[in-house]
């Protein structure tokens, strides 16, 4: 146990005592700490007094037959704790930590929805991803549903996400999806709004939903890597990097360091990728097309390099258990560098559009502010956490994949308004275009992967990728077999969402897109 | 009788309502074709030689197109608003020297001026009742917008207005376009860039194209229109964007009027306008291309905070330099 694990182990045996069942590791450096039904509250305020930037990652529920366990991974400074707690089967309800973590409410109501624990004291116990009609009783990620076509009914008493007609005649809905302009993929949120003002943000996902972690317990890890692909198109590769990692994890085995290193370039390119579009949609939302049609050309670049690369220009299908499916060509290398130098001129360029123009910066200056206090209250990631200053990047804080050997900094912008986290994504992207320079000019030589076996062992871990929208958090069980026993994605979409409910509120209703779109919202991988 | 056909001909055919179809057309197309290539794009390129007649196919398949009228909408209002707009806008056109006459055959009368930029107001109110009888809320949203830029920038529209007009000495449009020696917009350009800035607002484009930001209001006063209804509002947006420059054209470029080196003056002065509306259209392609969509409380602080008070300005400064430019133009 390294120094930091035992000083929080000891936090916990301090403030804990007896109510502490067991302390272990998950994996190497990933601790755990199993404690009696209720106690997880006070494990839970333990870590928060003990380091004011730790919030929630994830909230894993696991069916273990008779009960279900919950975890509650509350990540540091540096690492992921996990608290670990326990509810019987048939009366599965548990405390709501949302009056210590406000940014667990749709943690909790995800679980209450998929494995039907309750969260007493849990300020809107709606449902949050099955349809309104679902019916009661059935949790799809229990062992035991049974879910061919299941039948269903509209019943009265389940409360739906739905916003209730206005009372006092002073408040309007409106409401943004699931088919609307400004939201390409289908959600809903239902805004009431007094005049222009916005006084109360309502969503709702789910409209989407696949099943994702279900159907990963039904095929093979190797047939789940091209799942977790596919449950976000723009960022396949983080997700592909992080399951693979926490399988690797399992199986203790380590990447040959050339794999690292084309690892990490395959993320950024994802990450440059994703910031492009993301800035060109950001031009669409406030009615600055040019900007969109530059941006969205020069995107093209990356889409090219990606497929020199890979093969694919988006889905990359490139990182595998082991390490990678393609070795990197001399030749591709000089052109690549060719592509970047030219990409980084143009990013030059829509800095100082960013920076100087008069129009976008009305639209973006001072909109949608999230404040620090909010940022780390409602356990937001990414870009939206550090353009409101929190200095957070999985790749600083806990190194995967190559970024432990290469420089580059953290960007980090203390506004907090919808112009920060653009300009976070900017010069991002610059950065990006370093790492990838850095890796270009360093490349280790050797094997580019190892054949890893297809059973893994039961055990299980956890694994952390700083993808474009911020942490990705995956947690995968074995049980022994070629099919995993449970595998828990936390997209960083699903994490920022409720933000957008802070940032909206009390602001310009013609404002509500161009917010939202800095939040660099993801509904694929919401729904995953 | 010959008379009468020359006049059905000058009102129908040229300069009037074909000509003004034709050269909205072409218009657009040029409009389209210069904001894709300012935009990195490519623009129409499949219909007709670079896509010149795509505007024309535009239009032709709308029409083909199923026509339905919602059950909640304001029945006649709904129905009648986008061709009243449309004609509306066209008969405004019908004042204003093309071929070195207008269509009625400079059957102008004294303050013509004020009639035309009435005829524009009116159809714009045309527009928004088409959204306003949609009873749509995004509809109802995107005409209210139309309905507060409008009022608020047809104040400055005027004023700027009357700066040719004190130039020249005269309310009629023929004899400001052709009191223009000098370009009024070499005299004063001051008030030509206030102008074209109201124009821009009064055309719904960036960064004033609040009334149809699909990010907001999906459609705006068009949401609810299909077909053959469509087909005309969108005509009477292209023919108010023509229409717009056309103004712009006879009270700061010397509308038609320029050099006859040989032949027939009426195809050399339709030469001179068409280019000049072009040349103003571009103008306004490019603010456009270079501008983000305000909010609608960020343009109407634009025009209260910024334009009206610098439009009386410039009335003023024009005023007030008047009988001195004056003395330049003779």
């Amino acid at each position: 146990m390294s120094h930091a694990e035992q000083e929080i182990a000891a936090l916990f045996d301090r403030e804990l005592g007896g109510k502490i069942l067991r302390t272990g590791t998950l994996q190497p450096g990933k601790l755990f700490v199993r404690v009696v039904a209720g106690a997880h509250r006070d494990a839970v305020r333990a870590l928060l007094e003990s380091d004011g930037d730790a919030g929630l990652s994830a909230l894993t529920g696991l069916d273990l037959g008779n009960a279900i366990e919950l975890m509650y991974h509350i990540r540091t400074r540096k690492t992921v704790v996990t608290i670990r707690t326990e509810v019987p089967k048939g009366s599965a309800e548990i405390e709501s930590i949302t009056d210590l973590i406000p940014g667990a409410e749709f943690h909790e109501r995800e679980v209450a929805d998929l494995l039907g624990v309750k969260f007493r004291g849990h300020p809107n116990p709606k449902r949050l991803i099955l349809p309104d009609d679902w019916p009661e009783g059935l949790f799809p990620l229990r062992k035991d549903a049974k879910l061919a076509a299941p039948e269903m009914t509209r019943s009265a008493s389940v409360s739906s996400g739905d916003v209730q007609p206005p009372d006092d005649g002073k408040l309007v809905s409106i409401v943004f999806g699931p088919q609307h302009p400004a939201l390409i993929e289908p959600e809903r949120f239902s805004l009431k709004v007094d005049g222009e003002i916005v006084e109360e943000v309502e969503p709702r996902i789910g409209y989407v939903h696949r099943g994702i972690e279900k159907a990963a317990e039904k095929r093979t890890y190797l047939q789940d890597i091209y799942l977790v692909e596919r449950v976000c198109g723009i960022c396949n590769a983080c997700h592909t990097a992080c399951f693979c990692q926490a399988v690797e994890a399992i199986l203790g085995a380590s990447v040959p360091p050339r794999a690292s290193y084309l690892r990490t370039l395959i993320l950024e390119l994802n990450r440059i990728h994703s910031h492009m579009l993301l800035l060109g949609h950001a031009g669409f939302e406030i009615g600055y097309e040019t900007l969109f049609q530059y941006i969205w050309r020069d995107r093209e670049r990356v889409m090219d390099i990606v497929e020199w690369l890979t093969g694919n220009r988006v889905i990359a299908s490139f990182i595998t258990i082991g390490g990678v499916r393609r070795d990197l060509q001399d030749e591709t290398v000089s052109k690549i560098k060719r592509e970047l130098s030219t990409l980084e001129e143009r990013m030059g360029f829509y800095r100082r559009i960013f920076e100087n123009d008069a129009t976008l910066k009305m639209r973006t200056k001072n909109v949608g502010v999230l404040s620090r206090e909010d940022a780390l209250k409602l356990c937001v990631v990414g870009p939206v956490a550090r353009g409101s200053g929190v200095k957070m990047d999985v790749r600083k804080d806990e190194p995967y994949a190559a970024y432990g050997e290469i420089p580059f900094n953290v960007v980090t912008y203390s506004e907090g308004d919808s112009w920060a986290r653009f300009m976070v994504r900017l010069d991002e992207i610059a950065e990006s275009i370093k790492i990838i320079n850095y890796v270009l000019e360093n490349l280790p030589s050797g094997p580019y992967r190892v054949r890893a076996p297809r059973t893994v062992p039961a055990g299980e871990a956890i694994s952390r990728v700083e993808a474009p929208r911020g942490e990705l958090f995956y947690y995968v069980k074995g049980n022994g077999t070629a099919y995993p026993e449970r595998v828990k994605i936390r997209t960083p979409t699903f994490a920022n969402i409720l933000s957008f409910v802070r940032i909206a509120k009390g602001g310009n209703i013609a404002d509500v897109p161009a917010s939202f779109a800095s939040l660099d919202p993801c509904f694929s991988c919401t729904d995953r | 009788m010959s008379l009468d056909l020359g006049f059905a001909f000058r009102v129908l055919v040229f300069p009037g309502f074909a000509f003004v179809l034709l050269l909205t057309m072409f218009c657009d197309w040029v409009e389209r074709k210069v904001e894709a290539r300012m935009q990195n794009r490519m623009g129409p390129t499949y219909t007709g030689p670079a896509g010149a007649i795509q505007p024309l196919a535009d239009f032709v398949k709308l029409l083909a197109k199923e026509d339905v009228i919602p059950v909640e909408t304001r029945g006649a209002i709904f129905r009648v608003a986008p061709v009243l707009s449309f004609s509306f806008f066209v008969f405004a056109f019908l004042f204003l020297p093309v071929d070195g006459a207008n269509a009625i055959q400079n059957s102008n009368f004294e303050g013509d001026l004020i009639f035309v930029l009435t005829l524009v107001s009116i159809a714009n109110f045309f527009l928004f009742l088409s959204g306003w009888s949609s009873t749509n809320p995004y509809s109802a949203v995107g005409a209210a917008r139309v309905l507060t830029q409008l009022l608020s920038y047809d104040i400055p529209l005027f004023v700027l207005a009357a700066a040719p007009a004190f130039l020249a000495g005269d309310l009629s449009v023929a004899a400001i376009a052709s009191s223009q020696d000098i370009p009024f917009l070499l005299l004063a350009p001051w008030t030509f860039v206030l102008f074209v800035a109201a124009l821009q607002a009064e055309l719904e484009k960036d960064p004033f194209d609040v009334p149809d930001a699909e990010t907001e209001v999906v459609g705006g006063y068009e949401t609810e229109y299909t077909g053959r209804r469509l087909a005309f509002l969108k005509l009477a947006k292209d023919v108010q964007a023509v229409l717009g420059a056309a103004i712009a054209v006879e009270l700061f470029l010397g509308g038609p009027y320029g050099p006859v080196p040989f032949g027939s003056s009426t195809l050399w002065y339709t030469l001179w306008f068409t280019l000049k509306v072009l040349a103003v259209i571009m103008v306004s392609e490019y603010l456009t291309c270079v501008f983000a969509r305000l909010r609608i409380d960020q343009v109407l602080a634009a025009n209260w905070r910024a334009l009206l008070p610098l439009s009386v300005l410039s009335l003023v400064a024009t005023v007030a330099l008047g009988s001195w430019i004056r003395r330049l133009t003779r």
